[in-house]
């Protein structure tokens, strides 16, 4: 039996997913902002967005694994809920400003780079270039950007966070801190659908991803049509509205094989 | 160099045979204009200032290849790096496929030292829009895809608004301007890899996948996004084409030198007293910028070393900069690049060898790996920079990575590897006695003692690592996250 995800998108990020299949000629190219999509939904990216992503838009889980060890910016599980990006590039690491940002939250959470506590609320890590270079150092904390984040501001700021949590600097210094794991899971087998011969492998057509607009496969199932097949993640809440498009009359069909994996 | 010669001092007879200096026009900022003020990202501060005009007038009226003229004539070269001709590229569009076209903007902006297209993303999308939306009707595009690196929080929610204000207002639809012209305009982000800068690798990653480049040719104009022609430019490039086709070819000439017309927005950083944005006209001297923009070096510190083009940009030394004017050939004749802006000024007491130690870690880390050459190569060079850096070096470890990086260069799909060894090249031109002097001593090595810490004691080392005044330290460490 497939094993389905534990977690299902909520219907606003699903009809998110809807509007967007009009701006994207095939389903493939979405990836990028799906996974944003349900690294918003989720907090981040653990195995089963990644398993929802690859459903949504039609290509195998271990392509979205892939994706997404090669995006560093995507949060993952082993980040902290309050995840500090330093950039350690020449332009802010000139004149020690982020050797001194990086000892700041060591003084105040007791991390070195790479590193979380152990609740997994915080973690820091040195990061690439953050393009404001002009006003270092520069630090992102999750969404939110600052320049010039040293000294008593990015003490204020780790402050305000520990309070905001409820929890205190010397509860972090006495803890010993997490290595970060950023890698995946290799897929177990009951990932795979019945009848599925490929460990690992999903039964999506990935086998030409640059089909060009219009073009379909043999089959007569076109790639770039404006509206995808039904979903094989369930749905929390069912869209308004009801189906998508109606009058595709090719969709329904596909909904009920999808709905056998269920 | 137009603009410092002085317009009184008309050359000595015989008039004819040196040239004629060009008249110094006076300037302010085009693209740069209003980012000061407030709500200059909303729409309605847009229309205000007499936006959307100039795509309302061309849009389904005018000819598309006079706009593509215009902007040949005008001799915009692209801002994202390597300053290609922005007309020619629209003119290599394939034709007659039966494929659509597409126009890709590149928002990347991962070059380190660089910082232009965040300003004009977040405090002026609509002046980018505008400009796609008449670039789309000159290649006759009916898709833009606007990519922009996932760090850019900010820039993506103020474009994507601006997206659903164009569509709302009609600008962007299926009957753009109530003209029937569909027009499509997708935000897409990135997410943290430096290698989506590069033209192919951005095209992959709109496509769904790692952000690899691909090999050229075909080039995007033949067999691009979705194997369909796509022109690829810089969001400052295509910022350019609305002022361009509103004020003409001649117009745009009117600043910068022959072969580099116009101004261009160039990021200012490091240890000057006023880093940021300036918009300036091309062919300005490095010097002036430095000092009368940037306001010259910060208290008590001399000029050592700039970075002109971002951080693969080979370095100038004092001398070379007061050579230096800020044009494309005329850094392409000291050996370096204009590329994407970035100037970065190193001041003396800048640790050269903790300074070329971090630049590789950054190559290092952002080799996308597809590539023998570069994703074993930038390795070595940050480790045999390390060895540099801790003062661990063998003899023959400076020319191991003289011949690394040689042999680096020209011999991978993309530029990310010359764009490591550039620098690291450079660096070993002009300040080789440093990397020389981090070589450890026989002695040293036998007595578990580095040529560093008779550089550097050990107890001001400790010290100057964190922002003391003193020899700096960038480096960073050996442990990568």
């Amino acid at each position: 039996m497939a094993k389905m995800p534990a977690k299902t998108l909520s219907s606003e990020a699903l009809r998110q997913f809807h509007d967007w299949v009009d701006e994207y000629p095939n389903k493939r190219s979405m990836l990028m902002m799906v996974l944003r999509l349900v690294e918003e939904e989720f907090g981040c990216i653990d195995d089963d967005a990644m398993e929802i992503a690859a459903d949504l838009c039609g290509v195998n889980v271990a392509h979205v694994q892939g994706m997404v060890t090669f995006y560093t910016h995507f949060k993952r599980p082993a980040h902290g809920k309050h995840r500090f990006m330093v950039c350690a590039t020449l332009m802010c690491a000139l004149d020690g400003n982020t050797d001194q940002a990086l000892a700041q939250i060591r003084a105040k959470l007791g991390l070195k780079p790479g590193e979380a506590t152990p609740d997994g609320l915080f973690s820091c890590e040195k990061v690439e270039c953050l393009a404001d270079c002009d006003k270092p150092p520069v630090i992102q904390k999750d969404d939110e950007h600052f320049c010039s984040m040293k000294g008593p501001a990015l003490d204020a700021y780790i402050d305000k966070l520990l309070t905001a949590e409820g929890k205190t600097s010397e509860q972090y210094l006495a803890a010993t801190p997490v290595t970060m794991d950023l890698r995946v899971a290799v897929l177990p087998v009951h990932y795979n659908f019945e009848g599925e011969q490929n460990v690992g492998a999903r039964r999506f057509d990935d086998k030409d991803p640059y089909f060009a607009p219009g073009e379909g496969s043999e089959n007569g199932s076109a790639r770039t049509t404006g509206v995808p097949p039904a979903l094989k993640t369930p749905l929390t809440a069912p869209v308004a509205g009801g189906a998508l498009n109606p009058s595709n009359a090719g969709h329904g069909a596909n909904g009920t094989s999808g709905g056998q994996h269920g | 160099m137009a603009e410092t010669t002085p317009p009184a001092a008309p050359p000595a007879p015989p008039a004819s045979e040196a040239p004629k200096p060009k008249p110094v026009v006076p300037f302010s900022p085009v693209i740069l204009k209003h980012i000061h003020e407030p709500n200059a990202h909303t729409l309605e501060h847009y229309l205000a200032r007499g936006g959307y005009e100039t795509a309302r007038k061309h849009v389904g009226e005018t000819d598309p290849a006079s706009l593509v003229a215009i902007v040949k004539d005008s001799g915009l070269r692209g801002r994202g790096g390597a300053g290609f001709p922005t007309g020619m590229k629209w003119g290599f569009l394939a034709k007659g496929t039966g494929k659509p076209a597409y126009l890709a903007v590149n928002g990347d902006e991962s070059e380190p030292g660089t910082f232009k297209d965040r300003h004009i993303l977040e405090k002026d999308p609509h002046q980018l829009l505008e400009g796609v939306i008449l670039t789309c009707w000159a290649i006759q595009s009916n898709h833009a895809f606007i990519y922009l690196r996932g760090e850019f929080i900010l820039g993506y929610q103020r474009l994507e608004a601006a997206v659903k204000e164009a569509r709302a207002k009609g600008f962007i639809g299926e009957k753009s301007f109530g003209k029937d012209f569909p027009l499509k305009v997708t935000v897409v982000r990135g997410a943290g890899a430096y290698i989506c800068g590069e033209e192919t690798g951005m095209l992959s990653s709109i496509e769904g996948g790692r952000g690899y480049p691909k090999i050229k040719p075909p080039f995007p104009a033949v067999s691009g996004l979705f194997k369909c022609p796509t022109i690829v430019n810089n969001v400052e490039t295509i910022a350019n084409v609305t002022h361009i086709v509103k004020n003409g070819a001649d117009w745009h000439k009117q600043w910068g030198t022959e072969k580099s017309p116009g101004y261009k927005i160039f990021c200012l950083a490091g240890a000057v007293k006023k880093p940021g944005v300036y918009e300036v006209p091309l062919g300005i001297t490095m010097r002036e910028f430095i000092d009368v923009y940037g306001g010259g070096m910060v208290e008590g510190r001399t000029l050592k070393a700039v970075i002109p083009g971002g951080l693969s940009a080979p370095l100038l030394t004092p001398e070379m900069v007061d050579k230096c004017t800020l044009d494309y050939e005329s850094l392409a004749g000291l050996g370096s690049m204009l590329g994407s802006g970035g100037i970065t000024v190193l001041h003396d007491g800048v640790d050269m060898m903790s300074a070329i130690y971090n630049t590789m870690r950054f190559y290092h880390h952002e080799s996308c790996g597809q590539c023998t050459p570069c994703r074993e190569g930038t390795g070595w060079l940050e480790k045999l920079a390390h060895k540099h850096h801790a003062g661990h070096a063998h003899a023959g470890d400076t020319d191991l990575l003289a011949d690394v990086a040689k042999n680096m260069r020209g011999r991978t799909i993309c530029v990310l590897a010359d764009a490591a060894a550039m620098p690291m090249q450079s660096y070993l031109q002009l300040f080789r006695p440093e990397f020389d002097k981090r070589v450890a001593a026989p002695e040293y090595v036998e007595k578990g003692r580095t040529a560093r810490d008779e550089i550097t004691p050990a107890a001001k080392r400790e010290s100057v690592t964190h922002g003391a005044p003193g020899v700096l330290d960038v480096g960073m460490g050996m442990d990568r996250v």
